[in-house]
């Protein structure tokens, strides 16, 4: 087995999970504390709104080497703003298609809901989301390299 | 020979001449001749004398809503930041709309960047805008020394060549889809309507590329922006790119490295097409503009479509209809959120 | 100066051999495909008419030109001090470069005079230059003070006669490519004669002979700099960079560090006065705050101030920024409205 097969092999995702701070946020914060397991592949953002997450920051974290994305906020109806996730929902859905369009694996892209009480199912949401990330394997198409 | 163009060019500047005459507008924004046979020059007059030279062809690719929020800002008396705007009407622009342009000026009432009351616009309904791209591949490298244009017809010669083409095989790509060719905003309709166009397939090509798989994607994609020398004349040329500072000159973050990386080509591709979500009249502004020759409006063809698809809606068409991204619907596509469907919104209405 | 005659086999002969030891690059269009590219010698074909859309400058003047390199990784002993990131390379030898093209070389050398790494770039590339027989409409050298059969800039200039090439050695360097064909190879004086006639010839068609910049420089600054024109070409211009980018003679550029994990580089890249960025200060002002300001700064510099620094203007006449400028701003109009200032 040559050597770059045996990295990919030893190969963990990182995900960078921007969670909105009233809903998101407070469920990773509830799965930690009820000690519900998984992967440690996410970092954690915490941001006001998923209505605050602009595709900047998406394409910076992928740019930066980030292997999948995760955002999270309140389901609808939830919001703390009223409406932040909502109009997040349409924008998300224009990025989501773009990046497929022009080449980004679906898989890295990832939007979810998740309520302050949801500590079970964030776990879940991370392993899904981890496990969805695995099999496209590492970044390389937005990712910036030097030298 | 009289065509519709030069007919349209004399009622352009009769009325360019009235409105600068009477004082209705103090400065008229059309086009010129170019010192090429296949550009035109934007051109803002401002005496009744200067309306004489303006031109209206099928050469006109500029998008005039681009130039409309920096020339009326231009046109205010000058006075110190947080200074209330003089009492009374502030100066008007005459300009030339089409469809698209139009609907451009729609989304710049939309988006506060000026007034309605202070444009007087002629409307013309366009007949599809010449790529010039496409001369220069019909001259095959030779150089196009003279263009003639008839309603029909492009004929183009040289040093040692002519060639004659009907307009519709030299139309930009699109011109060739556009479905709303007449101005749904003016103050006077200039020439003859043209009907709505029914296009078949007019998203064809985004279609072709949705069926290739990933990897054929992101080929597709680094080859269509490989000649990219960020130079930036289709941001520059979009009249949605009225940011103070551009995200690419953000340093703090930084969100788009400065030289011609790929990861950094892509990413300022990328980013510009989506700040154009929801926006994007499909001018071709950006295309026309372009030096190096680079599709970029396949990408918010894209974001058109998917639009279209989503939120059933096209940008600019009425003042009175939200940009798609500034409104939202509870019922809105939702099968891209990973667990979404456990929780149902609770809550209806939509924003007005 | 020696002229040689080549025919046709004698050229690929050249350029295999030259093939061998150093990379050999030409225009490459057509295809959607744009700019200058490596090629394989027997792939070469004479340049098409004019100029290819990009120019010479990017062998030169690289975008970016990666200065210096770190490590930005903690650990490591040597984190944060910079290496010099640029080795020598082997030669390049760029085939089919237009007069304008060669000369806008030497105008560049003149504000790089003491910039090692534009040298390190000129002494490892040679010129190997086709001129003009057929220059296009928007083509204007003579009036920059070259010409479409100029050599300026060129170590070898091929060009094109009936049954071959007559080879005008211009430097020590292209004698040496020339090998012993360089003693074999002499041209007839008929031949001699027919390339003056073509010289002569092709002082015709490229504007006006003969460069203003001496009428320019004598001009006074502020009547050109207020010139009411500007307002008129500010109006059309969309501020783009297309024309900085494509300019063979725009050498302006930024200088910024990049990190990306652990690896750190200082680049200079392209950096166009067309930009508000260009000159926006620190504390937020920016002299060149509108849109005519950036305009008038392009031509300015071009057509005085630096001539009035290094004497010619800072403009080969290649026509690039006519054809590409997105709303047809024409640099001779603006040549012809600042002469006609008194």
């Amino acid at each position: 087995m040559d050597s770059a097969s045996d990295k990919d092999q030893k190969w963990e995702p990182k995900i960078i999970a921007f969670l909105c701070n009233w809903c998101s946020y407070a469920g990773a914060d509830l799965a930690g504390v009820s000690r519900f397991q998984y992967p440690p592949n996410i970092r954690i953002i915490r941001v006001p709104c998923s209505g605050r997450v602009s595709a900047n920051m998406i394409l910076d974290a992928l740019k930066a080497g980030a292997d999948g994305i995760l955002v999270s906020g309140c389901h609808p109806g939830d919001c703390h703003y009223i409406s932040g996730n909502l109009y997040a929902r349409r924008r998300f859905a224009l990025l989501k298609n773009l990046l497929e369009f022009i080449g980004i694996e679906p898989e890295r892209i990832n939007f979810s809901w998740i309520s302050a009480s949801e500590g079970e199912q964030f776990a879940e949401l991370v392993r899904e989301v981890t496990t969805r990330i695995k099999t496209v394997g590492p970044a390389r198409h937005l990712v910036k390299e030097i030298g | 020979m009289e065509t519709l163009f030069s007919q349209t060019t004399e009622a352009i500047r009769r009325e360019a001449k009235d409105l600068l005459e009477s004082g209705k507008v103090a400065a008229f924004l059309g086009f010129v001749k170019g010192s090429l046979p296949t550009v035109t020059r934007p051109f803002v007059a401002r005496t009744p004398e200067e309306t004489d030279k303006l031109v209206w062809n099928g050469l006109c690719v500029m998008n005039l809503a681009n130039y409309l929020p920096g020339l009326l800002k231009s046109l205010e008396p000058p006075r110190r930041p947080g200074e209330p705007p003089p009492e009374g009407p502030l100066p008007r622009v005459g300009v030339i709309a089409t469809g698209c342009w139009s609907r451009n000026m729609v989304i710049q009432i939309q988006e506060n960047q000026m007034d309605r009351e202070r444009l007087v616009i002629l409307g013309v309904d366009s007949h599809g805008m010449i790529d010039r791209r496409k001369l220069e591949v019909l001259a095959g490298g030779r150089e196009i020394q003279s263009l003639e244009e008839t309603d029909e017809r492009v004929i183009i010669s040289g040093r040692d060549f002519k060639m004659e083409t009907a307009r519709q095989e030299v139309l930009r790509d699109n011109c060739l889809t556009c479905v709303h060719p007449s101005p749904v905003i003016l103050d006077k309709k200039i020439g003859p309507t043209v009907p709505e166009r029914r296009v078949h397939e007019p998203f064809a090509r985004i279609e072709e590329i949705e069926r290739m798989d990933a990897g054929s994607r992101w080929a597709w994609f680094q080859e269509e922006i490989a000649t990219c020398i960020r130079c930036y004349a289709c941001r520059n040329a979009c009249p949605l790119c009225y940011c103070p500072t551009c995200f690419v000159d953000d340093s703090h973050p930084q969100w788009v490295g400065k030289s011609i990386d790929k990861t950094d080509t892509a990413t300022f591709h990328i980013l510009r097409a989506y700040h154009c979500a929801g926006r994007c009249t499909d001018c071709g502004a950006c295309e026309s503009a372009c030096p190096m020759g680079i599709k970029m409006r396949l990408f918010t063809r894209k974001l058109q479509k998917d639009c279209l698809e989503l939120f059933a809606s096209e940008p600019g068409l009425d003042l009175n209809s939200p940009l798609p991204l500034t409104t939202y619907q509870p019922e809105d596509p939702d099968t891209f959120i990973i667990a979404g469907s456990k929780k149902q919104g609770t809550q209806g209405g939509s924003e007005k | 100066m020696k002229i040689l005659k080549l025919d046709n086999s004698d050229l690929k002969t050249l350029l295999t051999r030259w093939n061998e030891t150093r990379d050999l690059f030409s225009p490459v269009e057509g295809n959607g495909k744009v700019g200058w590219q490596r090629i394989e010698p027997l792939a070469f074909n004479e340049p098409a008419e004019g100029v290819p859309r990009a120019s010479i400058k990017v062998f030169f003047f690289p975008q970016p030109e990666t200065l210096l390199e770190y490590s930005t990784r903690s650990g490591d002993r040597d984190a944060y001090v910079p290496r010099p990131a640029m080795g020598k390379g082997r030669e390049r030898i760029i085939l089919g470069v237009r007069p304008c093209d060669a000369r806008s070389v030497m105008l560049n050398s003149l504000p790089f005079a003491n910039d090692p790494y534009f040298k390190v770039r000129k002494d490892t590339t040679l010129i190997v230059g086709f001129t003009c027989e057929r220059p296009c409409s928007t083509c204007f050298c003579s009036w920059t003070g070259g010409s479409p059969m100029g050599t300026e800039g060129m170590d070898i200039a091929m060009t094109k006669i009936e049954g071959g090439y007559l080879a005008a050695v211009l430097s020590e360097k292209g004698k040496e490519l020339l090998g012993h064909l360089h003693d074999t190879k002499e041209a007839s004086p008929e031949e001699r004669k027919q390339l003056e006639a073509l010289r002569k010839q092709a002082q015709k068609g490229t504007g006006p002979a003969g460069s203003p910049a001496e009428i320019l420089r004598k001009k006074a600054l502020m009547d050109l700099y207020n010139a009411t024109f500007w307002q008129k070409l500010a109006d059309s211009c969309i501020n783009c960079g297309a024309c900085t980018f494509l300019c063979p003679t725009c050498y302006c550029f930024d200088i910024q560090d990049e990190t990306v994990k652990g690896k750190g580089r200082r680049i200079r890249y392209w950096d166009s006065c067309m930009f508000p960025l260009f000159t926006q200060h620190a504390s937020g002002h920016n002299p060149r705050g509108q849109k005519i300001q950036r305009v008038r700064n392009r031509f300015m510099h071009k057509l005085k101030y630096f001539p009035e620094r290094f004497g010619p203007l800072s403009c080969v006449g290649c026509g690039r920024c006519i054809r590409e400028c997105p709303v047809n701003i024409d640099i001779r109009e603006v040549m012809r409205d600042l002469l006609s200032i008194q």
